[in-house]
C-alpha cells in the first residue's frame, strides 16, 4: 500500500509540474497585470488513463498560505483516494470547485492561486483557458454536478461550463451599469467583478444578463441564454421571407388603363356663354385716365376678374368625391376649408351678335395647347383666348364665353356669371 | 387657409403684371413644371401620414432637401384625422360621461340632469384634431419641407406627377423616392360603406345621432373601441367575431378571455366564432345573416348602423406603380427589402403600405430608420419590441410574444400574474379590474412578454417594453424600486410573481 502511495505521490507531483508549466505557458498570453500573479489550478491527471475525478476534501481554505509539499487537496478516482501535493509556495486565492465536486475533468481549473505575498484582494483572476474544452462535451451534465456540489452552503460550486458559443470570443468589457439581477447574483455567490469579463454576454448590444450569469455559475443550460437571444434576434427583423407577388393585377391594370386613356380625349366639350356688358368698366377707364392720366387696357379688368372669379369655383359636376374627401365631410373638414377649387379659366371675348359663332371657330380642331393639354383633366379647361381689346365691343354687351368639358359646364357658369357680376357692378375695385 | 388663398392669388396676380391676359394660364404651367424639373429633391415622400410626416421632418433635419405630397389636404394621414386621435378623443369623453351617469354615484358624487351633447363631443374631437394636424403642418415650415396638396403618381423612376388639389398639375423630381401611402379600410364583400349606416372606423368617429343598435363586424381593436364609445353613449352594441377569441390574434387568449368578460358586463353582446354571410338594407334597418363559423346555427340580427372593422388593407391606388414596374405582393404589399428599399433601390417604401404590423407607431420608427438608411447608411427598428394598445377601458396592452405564441411554437416560459385588485392605488381609484401577466424565459428568467388589462395599461406598458428592448429578466424588474402607491406596482410584482420562482439561492 504504502508503495502504491509513493507511485501516487510521484504521479502527483509530475502533474503538479505539468501544471506549472501550464502556468507558465498561461502567463505568456495574460495580460501583464493578470500574470502577476495568479494562476489557475487544475485537475491534474494522477495516473496515465485518469479523465475525470471527485474532489473529496479541500486541506486549505480560500486565503490560507502553502508551502511547498503541503498537501492541497484530496482527489477521489475510481480506485483510489489520493492526495494532490503543492509544488511551489503559495496562496489559496479562490476555490472553484469546492468539497464533494464529482466528475471534475483533467484540465479542468478547479482553483486559483497566488504567489505568496501578493493581496489577494487585489488581484484579477485569469480567464480560464481550458473551459472550453471541460464544458463542451458535458452540458447535460453540469446541472446535476451542480445539485451535488449544493450542500456546501458557504461556497456554492460550480462546474463552470462557460457560455456557449462564442467563447473563444473574449466577452467584451462591461462599462454600463450592470443590471440589478446580475449584480445580485453575482454577490450571492461570493463573485467578484473581475468574473465580470469572463461571463458571455448575449443580451442586445453585448448586455450582460442574468441569464448569462446563470449560465456561467452552471445553474442553468449553458446555451439557453444564447437560444432565447437567437429568437429576439430573429424576432426583431421583419419577416420578408415567403413572399408571394402578386401577378394579376399587373396584367389587368395596363387594359384598364388603355381605354381609360383615350376616353378623356374625346370628351364632348360645351360652351359656356354669357353677355356681359362692358360700359360700366369703360367708364371706370374713362375715370381713371381722366383723374390719374393712367389708360389700364380692357384686358387688365378683364384679367383681374378672372382671377377673382376662379377662386373657389364649385366642382365639376359629377366628381366622384375621393376617400379623402370623404373623410374630411365626416370630420366636418369640408366646412372648414373652401368648398371648391380654384378655376383656371380664361374667357373668350367676342362682341355680339355672334351669329356663326359656334361654326366659326372650329372647335374640334385641336391646336397645340389642346393636345398638349388633352391629357390633364383640370387644365384642359384654359382656352387660349383672343384679346379682349380688338374684338370687344364697346358699346353693346359683349359675349364671355368658355370652352370646358361637358361636366365643367356649370362650373364654367359659375365662373361667368361672376366674371359678368364684377365686371357690370363695381368694376372700379379691381383696379384702385 | 385664407392666408394660402391670399398668397396664391397674389402670385398670380403677379404674374399678371408684365405679361397680357391670354398666355398666362399655359405660361404658368409651363415655367412651373421648368422649375421643378431643373431642381431635384434629396427626397420625395408621397404620403404625409405617421410615416411620410415624420420621414419629411427627419429628412429635413437631416439637411435634405424633401418634398412631401399628400392629397387629403391636412397632414397626419389615417391616423390624425380618422384613426388614433379622433377615436381618443371620443373614448376619454365618452368614459367620462358613461362615469358620471353610472359610477360617480357609489364615489359619493351625485350628478343630476346628464345630458349627452354629441355635437358637441365631435366639435371637442374635431379641434383636437385640427389642432394636431395645424401642428404638423407647422413642423414642416420649421424643418423646411416642402408640402404639395395634391395627389402623386409615378411618371418614371425619378418622376413624380401630381394632380393637384386646386387643380393643375406639377411634377416634383427626387434622388429617392419614398411611399408612404398607407392602408385603407378593408370592406366586406357585399356590403357598400356609406359611411351613413354601414360605415367603417371614419363613419363611426362621425355618427350624427346614437344608434339604438349597432352591429359590430369584427372584434379586434378597432371593433372594440367603437363598440366602446357607441355603447356608452346609449347603443346596444352587438359585436360579430370570426375567431373564438376577441382582440386579435396578437392578444394573449387569457387576456382577451378577461377582456371579453369585463366589456360584457359593460354592455357588449359578443358573437365571437360567427361568420357574416350577407347583408342587407333592410328598410330603416341593416340585416346581417351570421352563422356560427364552424357551420350550423345560422340567424339573422339587426341593427340601424353597421360597423364594418375587419381590418385595413395597404393602399396604392392611382400611384401608378406599374408605370415603373413596382411589384406587391398578394396582399398589396409594396415588396420592399430589409433597408425598405423596393425593386428600384432609391425608391422605398415604409409603413402600412408595406410589410408588418399597421401601427402609426411602427410607421414611425420606419420613417426614422429609412431617412437614417438613405442619409447614412444604416438604420434600425425593433420589430420584436413593438407594443399594442386596445384603448377601451380598462385598456389592455401587450408587448413581445403571446402564452399561445409560446405553446404553438414549443418554446418554454414561466408566467407570473399579479391582479389590479389587491394592488392599494386600483383599489383606491375603485378601478380593480384586471391584472398584469408576465411572460418569461424559465431558465434565464429573461422576459419574453408583458400582457396588461388595467387601467392605465397604455402608459404602462412602456416599461415592458423598455425592458425587453434591453433583455431585462423578470427579476431585474422586481429589484427597481416603483412608487407607492401607484398602479406600477402592480407591474413590479407581476415580475416579482415570475422570478420568485427561479431564483433559488
Amino acid at each position: 500500500m504504502a508503495s502504491f502511495a509513493a507511485v501516487c505521490r510521484v504521479s502527483s507531483r509530475l502533474a503538479g509540474r505539468r501544471l506549472s508549466q501550464d502556468v507558465a505557458a498561461v502567463r505568456g498570453f495574460q495580460t501583464s497585470v493578470a500574470a502577476r500573479a495568479a494562476q489557475n489550478f487544475t485537475m491534474p491527471a494522477l495516473s496515465p488513463t485518469m479523465t475525470e475525478g471527485n474532489i473529496a476534501t479541500w486541506q486549505v481554505k480560500e486565503g490560507d498560505k502553502f508551502s511547498a509539499g503541503d498537501v492541497l487537496l484530496e482527489i477521489e478516482t475510481d480506485k483510489a483516494t489520493m492526495d494532490v501535493e503543492a509544488q511551489e509556495d503559495g496562496v489559496m486565492m479562490k476555490i472553484m470547485q469546492g468539497d464533494g465536486s464529482k466528475g471534475v475533468k483533467v484540465g479542468m481549473r478547479i482553483a486559483v492561486i497566488a504567489e505568496e505575498g501578493d493581496d489577494i484582494s487585489a488581484l484579477e483572476i485569469p480567464a480560464d483557458v481550458n473551459a472550453q474544452a471541460s464544458s463542451a462535451p458535458e452540458p447535460t451534465k453540469a446541472p446535476a454536478s451542480t445539485a451535488a456540489a449544493a450542500p456546501t452552503p458557504a461556497e456554492p460550486a460550480s462546474t463552470s461550463p462557460k457560455a456557449p458559443s462564442k467563447s473563444t470570443i473574449k466577452a467584451p468589457k462591461q462599462t454600463y451599469p450592470l443590471y440589478p439581477s446580475v449584480v445580485h447574483l453575482l454577490k450571492v455567490n461570493g463573485l467578484d467583478s473581475s468574473v465580470i469579463s469572463e461571463i458571455t454576454p448575449t443580451g442586445p448590444g453585448g448586455r450582460l444578463l442574468k441569464g448569462d450569469v446563470l449560465a456561467y455559475l452552471g445553474q442553468i443550460n449553458a446555451k439557453t441564454p444564447a437560444e432565447v437571444e437567437s429568437r429576439f434576434e430573429h424576432a426583431s427583423h421583419l419577416d420578408l421571407s415567403n413572399i408571394k407577388v402578386a401577378k394579376a393585377p399587373e396584367a389587368k391594370k395596363p387594359e384598364k388603363a388603355a381605354p381609360a386613356a383615350p376616353a378623356p380625349a374625346p370628351p364632348q366639350n360645351a360652351r359656356v356663354t354669357v353677355p356681359i356688358s362692358l360700359a360700366a368698366v369703360l367708364e371706370v377707364q374713362k375715370k381713371i385716365h381722366k383723374t390719374l392720366g393712367v389708360f389700364l387696357p380692357l384686358s387688365t379688368f378683364i384679367a383681374r376678374a378672372t382671377d377673382l372669379a376662379n377662386d373657389e369655383l364649385p366642382l365639376p359636376a359629377g366628381t366622384q368625391p375621393t376617400a379623402d374627401e370623404l373623410f374630411n365631410q365626416v370630420l366636418g373638414l369640408d366646412k372648414v376649408g373652401p368648398k371648391g377649387s380654384r378655376g383656371s379659366y380664361s374667357p373668350q371675348v367676342a362682341a355680339l351678335p355672334p351669329t356663326s359663332f359656334l361654326g366659326s371657330r372650329p372647335t374640334k380642331k385641336a391646336d397645340i395647347f389642346d393636345i398638349l393639354a388633352a391629357p390633364r383633366r383640370v387644365t384642359a379647361t384654359p382656352k387660349p383666348v383672343t384679346s379682349a381689346g380688338p374684338s370687344a365691343s364697346t358699346t353693346g354687351p359683349n359675349v364671355f364665353s368658355v370652352l370646358v368639358p361637358k361636366k365643367e359646364e356649370k362650373r364654367a357658369q359659375v365662373f361667368l356669371e361672376r366674371v359678368k357680376l364684377v365686371l357690370e357692378k363695381d368694376p372700379g375695385r379691381l383696379v384702385l | 387657409m385664407l392666408a394660402q388663398r391670399l398668397i396664391g392669388r397674389t402670385a398670380v396676380r403677379s404674374a399678371f403684371k408684365p405679361s397680357g391676359l391670354p398666355a398666362i394660364a399655359p405660361a404658368s404651367r409651363w415655367t412651373r413644371t421648368y422649375a421643378t424639373e431643373a431642381e431635384q429633391k434629396d427626397l420625395v415622400i408621397i404620403g404625409g401620414g405617421v410615416a411620410g410626416y415624420v420621414a419629411a421632418i427627419k429628412a429635413g433635419q437631416e439637411g435634405m432637401k424633401v418634398t412631401c405630397i399628400e392629397k387629403r389636404g391636412t397632414l397626419g394621414g389615417t391616423c390624425l384625422n380618422v384613426g388614433c386621435i379622433p377615436s381618443k378623443s371620443l373614448l376619454n369623453n365618452s368614459h367620462l360621461y358613461h362615469q358620471v351617469l353610472h359610477d360617480t354615484k357609489h364615489r359619493g358624487i351625485e350628478v343630476e340632469g346628464v345630458k349627452l351633447n354629441l355635437a358637441q363631443l365631435m366639435k371637442a374631437k374635431d379641434s383636437s384634431v385640427s389642432g394636431l394636424t395645424k401642428g404638423v403642418e407647422f413642423l414642416f415650415k420649421k424643418n423646411g419641407v416642402e408640402y404639395i396638396k395634391g395627389e402623386a403618381s409615378f411618371k418614371d423612376e425619378h418622376t413624380v406627377n401630381v394632380k393637384l388639389n386646386d387643380g393643375g398639375e406639377t411634377s416634383v423630381s427626387g434622388k429617392n423616392i419614398l411611399i408612404a401611402t398607407g392602408s385603407e379600410v378593408t370592406p366586406f364583400p357585399g356590403l357598400m360603406i356609406d359611411e351613413k349606416r354601414i360605415i367603417s372606423s371614419t363613419g363611426a368617429i362621425a355618427l350624427e345621432k346614437v344608434p339604438e343598435k349597432l352591429l359590430v363586424i369584427g372584434g379586434g381593436i378597432i371593433g372594440l373601441e367603437m363598440a366602446s364609445v357607441w355603447s356608452r353613449l346609449g347603443s346596444k352594441v352587438t359585436v360579430v367575431e370570426f375567431l373564438d377569441q376577441i382582440g386579435g390574434p396578437g392578444m394573449d387568449l387569457e387576456i382577451a378571455k378577461a377582456t371579453q368578460k369585463i366589456l360584457k358586463k359593460q354592455g357588449i353582446t359578443f358573437k365571437t366564432g360567427t361568420k357574416v354571410l350577407s347583408g342587407a338594407l333592410n328598410g330603416d334597418l341593416v340585416t346581417l345573416d351570421v352563422d356560427s363559423a364552424k357551420g350550423g346555427k345560422a340567424e339573422s340580427l339587426d341593427a340601424d348602423v353597421v360597423l364594418v372593422a375587419i381590418g385595413r388593407r395597404p393602399y396604392t391606388g392611382g400611384l401608378g406603380i406599374e408605370n415603373i414596374g413596382l411589384e406587391l405582393d398578394e396582399r398589396g404589399r409594396v415588396i420592399i427589402d430589409s433597408e425598405y428599399r423596393t425593386k428600384i433601390p432609391h425608391i422605398r417604401c415604409v409603413g402600412d403600405a408595406t410589410f408588418g404590423p399597421m401601427l402609426a407607431h411602427k410607421a414611425e420608427e420606419e420613417a426614422v430608420a429609412v431617412v437614417e438608411y438613405i442619409k447614412k447608411g444604416y438604420g434600425h427598428v425593433n420589430y420584436g419590441c413593438i407594443p399594442s394598445v386596445m384603448y377601451t377601458f380598462p385598456e389592455v396592452a401587450w408587448v413581445g410574444q403571446s402564452e399561445q405564441d409560446l405553446k404553438k411554437a414549443g418554446i418554454p416560459y414561466k408566467i407570473g400574474t399579479f391582479p389590479f385588485a389587491a394592488n392599494s392605488r386600483a383599489k383606491t381609484n375603485l378601478d380593480t379590474d384586471g391584472m398584469v401577466k408576465m411572460i418569461a424565459d424559465p431558465e434565464t428568467d429573461r422576459i419574453l412578454g408583458v400582457h396588461i388589462i388595467g387601467p392605465n395599461a397604455g402608459e404602462m406598458i412602456a416599461e415592458g417594453t423598455l425592458a425587453l428592448e434591453y433583455g431585462a429578466s423578470s427579476e431585474d424588474i422586481a429589484r427597481t424600486c416603483h412608487a407607492h402607491p401607484t398602479l406600477a406596482e402592480a407591474f413590479k410584482e407581476a415580475a416579482m410573481a415570475t422570478s420568485g420562482k427561479a431564483i433559488h439561492f
